[in-house]
């Protein structure tokens, strides 16, 4: 199952993003959340210390790359599995929960 | 190396819908970044709402959004109420705006207590009424 949160901001999304991964990992889920919000409050949500959680490295935008089929058109490929990336990449948090973040925009180069 | 949006999204996306686990993903605040390619891997979509009306009609917007874009299980989560009056608020306008209630969190003073201390509401007191709702929602999204 893949769940998505979303909401205004400061309703609380992201306290019940965390804690709802946290109690399906409870529940006996394999639950990976994701941070698509560049928000360390995710991290604390899953029980990781405010230090640490501003200290972890997003997801690299380089694991994202681009093919080209026989036809010539263009797509975007991970350049590893999910679940290596996940292994990589992601901080084991509460309850088992394994949690991957997706980084900030860099403004300078955003379209 | 630069990020944008786009590269963001995709490989969101892309790790998302190629996860053999569940996923919850906490989506970037408001609805400008909603499109089809964002949506699309969502079984369930979680609108958290607070009970009053700017929050409301922003959540109904989402709604709306979700829905036209396919997401098949749209649900709003009511957050932070308070009280009675607060319930029913939020209620009449969900059934108005046809919108599914799955959850109605009480506000709780645990959540702050747990925010000042730095630590996970689930750590800092898994009992507390609002921690209580949020298991018994996870319950209810099994069930889907």
């Amino acid at each position: 199952m893949k769940i998505a949160v979303s909401g205004k901001g400061g309703s609380g999304k992201t306290t019940i993003a965390g804690t709802l991964a946290r109690a399906l990992a409870r529940m006996g889920q394999p639950v990976l959340a994701v941070d698509g919000d560049s928000n360390p409050n995710l991290a604390i949500t899953l029980g990781i210390p405010k230090e640490e959680a501003q200290r972890i490295e997003p997801v690299p935008s380089s694991i994202l790359q681009e093919v080209v089929d026989a036809a010539g058109n263009k797509a975007l490929m991970l350049a590893l599995p999910p679940e290596e990336i996940a292994e990589k990449y992601g901080v084991k948090t509460g309850d088992g929960v394994t949690l991957l973040v997706m980084g900030r925009v860099d403004h300078a180069g955003a379209g | 190396m630069c990020r944008t949006h786009a590269t963001v999204r995709s490989l969101l996306k892309e790790l998302v819908a190629g996860s053999r686990r569940l996923t919850v993903t906490d989506m970037e605040a408001g609805l400008e970044h909603f499109s089809r390619g964002t949506t699309r891997h969502a079984d369930a979509m979680l609108v958290v709402v607070e009970p009053y009306y700017k929050s409301l009609e922003t959540a109904a917007r989402i709604d709306a959004l979700a829905k036209e874009l396919g997401v098949q299980n749209v649900y709003a989560v009511a957050n932070k109420v308070r009280d009675s009056v607060d319930e029913k608020a939020v209620k009449e306008f969900c059934e108005r705006r046809e919108m599914t209630l799955i959850s109605v969190v009480p506000y709780d003073e645990a959540i702050i207590e747990a925010d000042r201390a730095g630590r996970a509401p689930m750590d800092n007191n898994p009992a507390s009424p609002s921690v209580a709702e949020v298991m018994r929602l996870g319950e209810r999204l099994l069930r889907v």
